[in-house]
């Protein structure tokens, strides 16, 4: 790891002040950032410290929703009942994501912005096309953990749990730039490879993640994270699921589905929530929805196993949501 | 460049001169000496190098000592009270939770916070904390049994280890 500067600012804008100079990084828990400089991915000059910058460590009912601070920690979510209580795909995303000792450490804003595991991508000795070169390794190399949709381009999957949780909840990232204050719906905060290769999120160069303001559930209603796993202790997903939805009577509506580590980036699955929306959210319902979630995916010589997987992880992730929802 | 630190090792205060780039596990191991803390993967992933920030169970690979400055870190170095062992250390001697020993500090460390804010953890509240702490030798089982006894012993619940078992698996055992 390269030296650097080490900079401590006190607030949000003087962190943003800080990281307008080219070269900067911030620096949340470190879990992912510190990786990637061991292994020269990345070389920052200097590194913005965030932790305790005023109102990144705050997890509220706010009058946008829940807003958590990009500074809370994965340990700090999935331990907080009004989360718990009000955004359970976002507890249960929390929860599943890596080991306790990461959780302790690893921070909502960088957990959206950690870069993808891609064994090609983190290996110092290809120079694929994520790295500015002109070959995807995993097209034809060993594909066991890439993408099942999209994959033409680069097949890298999204590996955040908290991306598809969020996009159940209808969450807003709030970011500061040296211009002021965004808001971008979690819908517009992921940048596919056809986009632009070098990136997955639509920061701007040294824009700081604030806050993520989450929709609460109201009424009847319930939510779910579901991944599955190739070994329970810790591991990222082999595929994921955040679904959401109300009950209207015995039907379901105002359905979300979003799949997670089967594509570039987290993926909203419309076709598969009207099949949902006005049914009665049984088992035959959540297969039915979940056929059409899985509609589509071009899996790759070593992955068609997630296609099948995919689909009982939707079903899974619908019927959890509903018996929440029933419960409430 | 380097930058002179103060940090507060096992409740000493120790004033070291390290680089912006260097860990906490560097730091630990190579300018205070402390090498009982081990280097394992360096990204996260085996828990070798666990020790408590604050009293909560951090990866020293992926902390800076920078970020450390003024706070309060534990080592297994400041386990034992001279000669006397932890209650964890002497589970893990007694009861064979310890082979190659590589990963025996960093799952020491982790148990620690652990009992101490839940001594009479569950079976699956231990397994679940220490999930990030890989040992390629022992199989678990005694790792997990011996941090149970450590914190029933700490309590006054001297329950044989062989109690302990029959408890896990049948959820009461025959000795009441
Ligand atoms: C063994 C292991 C297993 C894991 N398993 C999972 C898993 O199952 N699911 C999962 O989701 N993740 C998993 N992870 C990844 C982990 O969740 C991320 O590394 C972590 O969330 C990153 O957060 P951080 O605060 O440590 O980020 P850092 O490492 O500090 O930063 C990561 C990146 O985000 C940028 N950044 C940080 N904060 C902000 C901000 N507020 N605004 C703008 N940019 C910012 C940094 O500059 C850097 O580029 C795993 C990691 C490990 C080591
Ligand atoms: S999937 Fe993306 S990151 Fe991986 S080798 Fe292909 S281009 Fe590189
Ligand atoms: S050496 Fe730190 S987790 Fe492996
Ligand atoms: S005792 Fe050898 S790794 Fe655990």
């Amino acid at each position: 790891m390269k030296n650097f500067d080490w900079i401590t600012p006190a607030t949000p804008e003087a962190a943003v002040q800080a990281a307008a100079q080219a070269g900067r990084a911030f620096l949340g828990g470190g879990t992912d950032l510190l990786p990637l400089m061991k292994s020269g991915l990345r070389e920052p000059t200097g590194v913005v410290q965030l932790k305790g910058l005023t109102g990144m460590e705050r997890l509220e009912l706010t009058a946008d929703g829940i807003t958590i601070g990009a500074s809370i920690t994965l340990a700090a979510l999935c331990t907080d009942t009004l989360v718990q209580r009000s955004l359970p795909a976002v507890f249960d995303a929390a929860r599943h994501a890596a080991t306790p000792l990461v959780r302790n450490r690893a921070t909502v804003g960088g957990n959206l912005c950690q870069r993808p595991r891609c064994w090609y991508f983190r290996h110092p000795d290809y120079a694929c096309s994520k790295k500015g070169g002109d070959t995807c390794y995993a097209i034809e190399g060993e594909n066991k953990f890439h993408a099942i949709f999209d994959n033409t381009t680069c097949n890298i999957v999204h590996p955040s749990n908290l991306g598809p949780a969020f996009w159940a909840h209808d969450a807003v990232v709030v970011v500061l730039g040296p211009k002021g204050e965004r808001r971008i719906p979690v819908a517009e905060f992921w940048v596919r490879p056809e986009e632009d290769m070098r990136t997955e999120v639509a920061l701007e160069p040294g824009e700081l993640i604030t806050s993520v303001s989450c929709k609460p559930l109201s009424g009847r209603s319930g939510s779910a994270f579901e991944e599955v796993n190739e070994k329970q202790s810790y591991d990222w997903g082999l595929v994921a699921c955040a679904a959401r939805l109300t009950l209207d009577g015995d039907k379901a509506s105002d359905v979300r589905i979003v799949i997670g580590a089967v594509a570039p980036v987290p993926l909203r699955r419309e076709a598969a929530e009207a099949v949902l929306n006005g049914k009665v959210p049984n088992e035959a319902a959540a297969w039915a929805a979940a056929d059409a979630a899985i509609a589509g995916a071009t899996p790759l010589r070593d992955n068609a196993y997630k296609v099948t997987m995919l689909r009982a992880c939707v079903k899974n992730a619908i019927l959890t949501a509903a018996a929440r929802a029933r419960k409430s | 460049m380097e930058t002179a630190l103060k940090l507060n090792v096992n409740g000493e205060v120790r004033q070291v001169l390290a680089p912006a780039n260097h860990s906490l596990l560097e730091v630990l191991r190579e300018r205070c000496g402390l090498t009982g803390t081990k280097h394992g993967c360096e990204l996260g992933e085996c828990g070798a190098c666990t020790v408590l920030l604050d009293g909560e169970p951090v990866l020293a690979c992926l902390v800076l000592a920078v970020e450390c400055e003024d706070r309060r870190v534990e080592t297994v170095e400041g386990l034992s009270n001279g000669a006397a062992l932890h209650p964890l250390q002497q589970a893990f001697a007694d009861l064979g939770a310890a082979q190659c020993g590589y990963c025996t500090p960093g799952m020491l460390m982790t148990a620690k916070a652990l009992l101490d804010s839940n001594p009479l953890a569950s079976e699956m509240e231990v397994r679940e904390a220490l999930a990030g702490n890989l040992c390629r030798c022992t199989g678990y089982w005694k790792i997990v049994e011996a941090v149970q006894w450590a914190g029933r012993m700490s309590t006054g619940d001297m329950v044989p280890p062989q109690c302990l078992r029959e408890r896990n698996a049948a959820g009461g055992c025959s000795h009441g």
